[in-house]
């Protein structure tokens, strides 16, 4: 039997797979697999469907490090249709909030909106907001405080542009940082997607960003990368 | 002098960050005037409260919560109740947000056109077969030219030999057995139905598109703007295309293949389907697609764009060039 290792109060891994403390119990988000560990019940976080899940179980320094406390207030720009946002809610917020913690799931989408508007219905804590991530104008009074914590997976050109003008507005000093960044959306380079998350790497340096970690996600993600990096 | 401001109060700072003047508003337990406020910021508005201070200090320079100039001041910021509030109002304005996508002419247009190809696919399959299977059984039956009469007179018909008898064919030694004929029968009836079923489905994207593109359908026809609507993803997108991407939208495949090993460049999309294009000769389709494309564009961009509606003699003068180039070349290029 594999050896389990916690990551924090909800997060499991055990052997190759994490697991997370269901929020919602008995209820699957997107299909993943449900499992009692001594009478409590976990869900598999599938890490080919989530880019963090993939980050997570990729990272090689900063496993311990990349999930936000709980009870932080968190930004999630490009929350798709809730498959991460429901494992980091899990981790945040868990049961009814009760690690008080707050996640900002910004989407351009009204398809994933309506997923993500139901499932916080689920799950206090979760505020979907429907605006495009480069905009701060249109809703980034929603944000009050700055964040803790902050992941940005967008597709499209210039994600360090838009990461790093996010950064900027949103993040605490000393708060982290993640990039999900896509090779296929920026402009194509000569020497391919390696070329590229070069660039990408010292683009965020050049902005005064500290990069902890930079973790590719090939196999589970192909041709993105995850920069976790703090400011 | 700062003006510092955010949904629920506004305050006014001198340039030693002490707080001279605020206005705070008590409305926030509101869900619907938290929304209402919210769609204020987004249009970039100020606030009554930042309004109020602009007067006493018309030399403050406004600038919302969050912004990069504003300099780390006391600023009155929400409760955590009032956060919660806000909260509230987030998750009512992404509802709405998202019914309001049911609004949205090109969501409802890529549907029903999606629908509507998705239902002719099955159509062409099915009534295929049905003809094969008559053919079958009546090998002398003939029907090259019109077969749209077959599914109603296979469903009017009693047997085979009644359906010979309509067909005014003979009779073979084999038939089918009755159960067969049943199964052949029910076919027919389904290949009936879901032609009219297409029908009324493309008329409904007829008149879609006709009130949501109405230049560009009466340039191209109602079925073609739509198609090059939803091809485009949306009315807005389609109008920022130049026109030699409306050319061959619809090409993407052997347009990246052009890119990635040189091969010849396509020369028309789903513009092809316009007879214009698909009933010239060969040699003048990449001309005339090339006008065709440059003339949809500006139509494209009279609809989005709230311009006149294309007038009859305006199609009329694309139809006269149209002619032009073909009688301009009316033989291929030699060589």
């Amino acid at each position: 039997m594999a050896k389990k290792r916690r990551l924090s109060w909800a997060v499991m891994i055990d052997g190759r797979s994490i697991w997370t403390l269901n929020a919602v119990p008995k209820r699957s988000q997107y299909g993943e697999s449900l499992r009692k560990f001594r009478g409590e019940e976990y869900r598999r976080w599938d890490p080919t469907r989530s880019k963090l899940g993939a980050g997570l179980s990729r990272a090689r320094n900063t496993q311990y490090e990349l999930l936000p406390d709980e009870g932080d207030t968190c930004l999630y720009l490009g929350a798709g249709h809730g498959t991460s946002i429901s494992h980091l809610h899990d981790h945040v917020c868990g049961a009814n909030n009760e690690k008080g913690g707050r996640i900002i799931a910004v989407d351009l989408s009204p398809r994933c909106l309506r997923d993500l508007v139901h499932l916080s219905t689920l799950r206090p804590g979760l505020v979907p907001v429907l605006g495009d991530a480069r905009k701060h104008a249109a809703w980034g009074i929603m944000v009050s405080n700055k964040v803790d914590w902050l992941l940005q997976d967008v597709s499209q050109a210039g994600q360090a542009d838009i990461f790093i003008k996010a950064v900027k507005r949103f993040l605490k000093p000393g708060g982290k940082g993640l990039l999900s960044l896509k090779a296929a959306s920026e402009r194509f380079s000569e020497g391919g997607e390696r070329e590229v998350f070069r660039q990408v790497r010292t683009q965020l340096e050049d902005a005064g960003l500290n990069i902890e970690e930079q973790i590719d996600l090939h196999g589970l993600e192909d041709n993105h990368c995850l920069y976790y990096v703090t400011n | 002098m700062w003006l510092w401001y955010d949904w629920r109060a506004a305050a006014v700072a001198d340039s030693n960050c002490n707080i001279l003047d605020s206005e705070e508003w008590d409305g926030w337990h509101d869900t619907n005037a938290v929304c209402s406020r919210m769609d204020m910021i987004a249009h970039e508005a100020l606030t009554p409260e930042a309004e109020r201070l602009l007067e006493r200090f018309p030399e403050a320079k406004p600038l919302i919560h969050g912004h990069d100039d504003l300099p780390d001041a006391a600023w009155p910021l929400p409760s955590q109740e009032a956060l919660e509030s806000l909260d509230k109002a987030a998750i009512l304005l992404s509802k709405r947000g998202v019914d309001a996508a049911a609004g949205d002419p090109d969501r409802r247009l890529e549907h029903i056109l999606k629908a509507s190809d998705e239902l002719r696919a099955a159509y062409v399959t099915i009534e295929g077969r049905l003809v094969e299977w008559v053919g079958l059984f009546l090998p002398e039956a003939r029907f090259e030219r019109d077969r749209s009469a077959l599914a109603k007179n296979v469903v009017e018909a009693d047997n085979l030999e009644g359906l010979a008898g309509t067909l005014d064919i003979g009779m073979p030694p084999e038939g089918p057995t009755d159960a067969e004929w049943d199964s052949l029968k029910d076919w027919a009836v389904s290949v009936r139905e879901i032609k009219g079923r297409l029908d009324r489905m493309e008329n409904v994207v007829r008149e879609l598109a006709t009130s949501h593109l109405p230049s560009l359908s009466a340039l191209l026809g109602p079925i073609l703007a739509a198609r090059l609507c939803v091809e485009a993803h949306g009315r807005a997108r389609l109008a920022r295309l130049p026109a030699g991407t409306m050319q061959i939208l619809g090409a993407e495949k052997a347009f990246f293949n052009h890119l990635k090993t040189g091969a010849p460049s396509p020369k028309h999309g789903h513009i092809f389907m316009h007879p214009w294009i698909s009933r010239s000769p060969r040699w003048v389709r990449g001309k005339i697609a090339r006008t065709v494309a440059a003339k949809a564009s500006i139509a494209a961009r009279c609809d989005a764009y709230g311009g006149e509606v294309w007038s009859q003699e305006a199609v009329d003068a694309v139809a006269a060039r149209v002619e032009v180039i073909r009688s301009e070349n009316s033989k291929p290029r030699q060589g």
